[in-house]
C-alpha cells in the first residue's frame, strides 16, 4: 500500500465534502447534495456531519440583495449520516440521509419543524488515478484523478406539497433528481486543486396538494440544475507522526433553470447562487479517522445570485474509514 | 464493523419511518382530493360567498372587502397572502409585471399576516419595494382573515363582483390567475 496514494486520496476525498455541501439547504428544502467519496484502499466509510445554516436576506429576481425584516432569525440545522462502500478498485457507492430542524422567526411569524431531508444515493467510477507527485519530473506526474458519478436525490423530505404552513417548514424539494457528476483533482504536494461539475434533471411529478391544501392536480417539473465548484487545498504535516491538517478554499456556483407547470415554463422560478467556502480537515496518522470544520458563505451583494436566499453554512464532520 | 452497519441502518429506518406524508413525495398521487363544497354559503372555497372582512391598509385606511367588491367598475378582486419571504417576492414580482397591468378593472391586495402592526407592515412594504406598486397592502394583525380563507403563504384568492370566490389556491406562474381573471363576467 502506497502511503502517498492513501494520503492524496484522503486529501481529495476531504476536499470533496466542502464544495458540494454548499448546494444543500435553504428555504427550498434542506439536506441532500453532499458527496461521500471513499479514498483508495478503503472498503467502507461512515461519515457523520452537522450543519448550521443561517439565513441572511435573499437575492430577488433581478439579483438585488434584500435584507430580511428586522427581528428575523432563520436557521436550519442538519444532521447528515453517510455510508460509503467500495465494490471494486474503481467502483463505489454511498448513501446520505439528512435529518433537518427548522427554527424560524420571520417578521412576526414563528415556526419550528423537523423531519428527514432528501436522501441522496451516489455511484462513482474512478476513471483515472492521480499519482500524487511530490515533485513533477515527468508528464505523467501531471495526471489528475477523474471521478465520474451519478447521484439520485430521493424526495424523503417534507416538501411544499405536504401538509406544511409555509416554505420555512420544508425539509426537501419534493422531486426526484438525477445528477451526472465529474470531479477532476490533481495533487502536487502539498497542494491539491479540484474541479467539480454536475448537471441534474428533475423528474416530473403530479401535484395535488400545496402547503396543506388540496388543489386541482397539475404536472410540475423543476428546472435542470448545473453546478460547478473549484477548490484549492494545502496540506500541513503535524510533526513527524503523520497527522495532517488540510486547508481548503473553494468557489461554487449553482444554477437552476425555470420550472415548468403542465409543460409551460414559469419564467420567474429559476435561481442562481454563488458562494465561497473554507475548511480545515484533520486526518489521523493512520488516516482512518478524519474530522473537518467548514464554512460556506454566500456573497451577499447584488449580482451574485438571483431568486435565492443568502446563507452561511457551518459544518462539523467526522468520518471513519475501514480498509 | 457489523454493529456499525446495523446502527446506521437502524438510524436510517428510524429517521425515514417517522415522517408522515413522505410517501406523497416518493410516490406522488395525481388524485383530485379537494373536498366537496356546498355553493351559495359563506366560505373560502370556489363558488362560495367570500367571508367579509375589514382590515387597515399600511397607510391606516380601513378597507372592507364587500365595499371593494361592490364598487362600480370593479370586475374582480385579487387577494394574495404574503409573509414577504423570497417565494412571496417571486410571486408578487411576477404578478406585478405580468398580471396587474393587464387588468385595470381588478383590485389587487396583498394581505400581510406576519408583521403584526400597520407600522411593521408599512416597513416591509417599503423595504421590499412595493410602495406604489399597484397593490394595496392590508394588515391582518391577528391572522383572522388568513384563517377565514383557509390560506397560507402564497394563497391567491379571486372574488368576483358578486362576492363569490372564483379561485383559491397557491400562486404558481400566474397563468391560472390570468385565465380566471379573464373568465370573470
Amino acid at each position: 500500500m502506497n502511503r502517498t496514494h492513501i494520503l492524496a486520496a484522503l486529501l481529495a476525498g476531504a476536499a470533496f465534502f466542502l464544495p458540494l455541501s454548499a448546494h444543500s439547504g435553504s428555504c427550498c428544502g434542506g439536506g441532500g447534495g453532499i458527496a461521500l467519496i471513499l479514498p483508495k484502499f478503503y472498503t467502507e466509510m461512515i461519515d457523520v456531519s452537522a450543519d448550521l445554516e443561517k439565513y441572511n436576506g435573499y437575492w430577488d429576481q433581478k439579483g438585488i440583495h434584500r435584507a430580511d425584516p428586522p427581528g428575523s432569525d432563520l436557521q436550519q440545522y442538519r444532521l447528515n449520516l453517510g455510508y460509503g462502500h467500495r465494490f471494486s478498485p474503481r467502483w463505489q457507492a454511498s448513501i446520505i440521509m439528512p435529518y433537518v430542524w427548522n427554527s424560524n422567526i420571520y417578521s412576526g411569524f414563528s415556526s419550528r419543524t423537523d423531519g428527514p431531508g432528501d436522501m441522496t444515493m451516489n455511484l462513482w467510477y474512478e476513471a483515472l488515478d492521480d499519482l500524487s507527485a511530490w515533485k513533477v519530473r515527468d508528464l505523467k506526474d501531471l495526471t489528475p484523478s477523474v471521478l465520474i458519478g451519478a447521484t439520485l436525490v430521493i424526495p424523503t423530505g417534507i416538501s411544499p406539497y405536504d401538509d406544511v404552513n409555509s416554505s420555512f417548514d420544508v425539509t426537501g424539494r419534493g422531486f426526484y433528481r438525477l445528477d451526472g457528476n465529474v470531479i477532476v483533482s490533481k495533487t502536487i504536494h502539498p497542494w491539491t486543486a479540484s474541479l467539480s461539475l454536475a448537471y441534474g434533471t428533475y423528474f416530473e411529478r403530479t401535484v395535488n396538494m400545496e402547503y396543506g391544501n388540496y388543489i386541482e392536480p397539475y404536472h410540475k417539473k423543476l428546472g435542470d440544475r448545473t453546478s460547478a465548484s473549484l477548490s484549492v487545498s494545502y496540506i500541513y504535516y503535524l510533526g513527524t507522526g503523520g497527522d495532517t491538517i488540510t486547508g481548503t478554499a473553494s468557489l461554487s456556483q449553482i444554477h437552476e433553470a425555470d420550472t415548468t407547470i403542465n409543460g409551460v415554463r414559469d419564467p420567474s422560478s429559476g435561481f442562481k447562487k454563488t458562494s465561497v467556502g473554507g475548511s480545515l480537515g484533520y486526518s489521523s496518522t493512520d488516516h482512518d479517522w478524519g474530522a473537518r470544520v467548514s464554512l460556506n458563505h454566500a456573497i451577499m451583494f447584488d449580482g451574485w445570485g438571483e431568486n435565492f436566499p443568502t446563507t452561511d453554512i457551518y459544518t462539523l464532520g467526522v468520518s471513519y474509514g475501514f480498509r | 464493523m457489523g454493529s456499525g452497519k446495523m446502527l446506521l441502518l437502524w438510524l436510517l429506518l428510524v429517521l425515514t419511518g417517522g415522517c408522515s406524508g413522505m410517501m406523497d413525495d416518493i410516490a406522488p398521487s395525481g388524485t383530485d382530493k379537494r373536498p366537496v363544497v356546498a355553493c351559495g354559503i359563506t366560505g373560502p372555497y370556489v363558488c362560495q360567498d367570500a367571508p367579509d372582512f375589514t382590515l387597515s391598509d399600511t397607510l391606516g385606511n380601513m378597507v372592507t372587502l364587500s365595499s371593494v367588491v361592490l364598487s362600480p367598475g370593479v370586475r374582480g378582486t385579487v387577494i394574495y397572502f404574503t409573509m414577504w419571504c423570497p417565494v412571496c417576492d417571486m410571486h408578487i414580482s411576477n404578478m406585478r409585471s405580468s398580471v396587474v397591468p393587464n387588468y385595470p378593472d381588478v383590485r389587487f391586495f396583498l394581505v400581510d399576516y406576519v408583521s403584526g402592526s400597520v407600522a411593521n407592515a408599512r416597513n416591509a412594504e417599503l423595504s421590499n419595494g412595493y410602495s406604489g406598486s399597484g397593490f394595496t397592502v392590508l394588515v391582518d394583525t391577528n391572522q383572522a382573515v388568513l384563517g377565514s380563507f383557509h390560506a397560507t403563504m402564497g394563497t391567491t384568492v379571486i372574488i368576483d363582483a358578486t362576492g363569490v370566490v372564483r379561485m383559491n389556491e397557491d400562486y404558481k406562474d400566474g397563468s391560472r390567475l390570468k385565465s380566471a381573471l379573464s373568465a370573470l363576467p
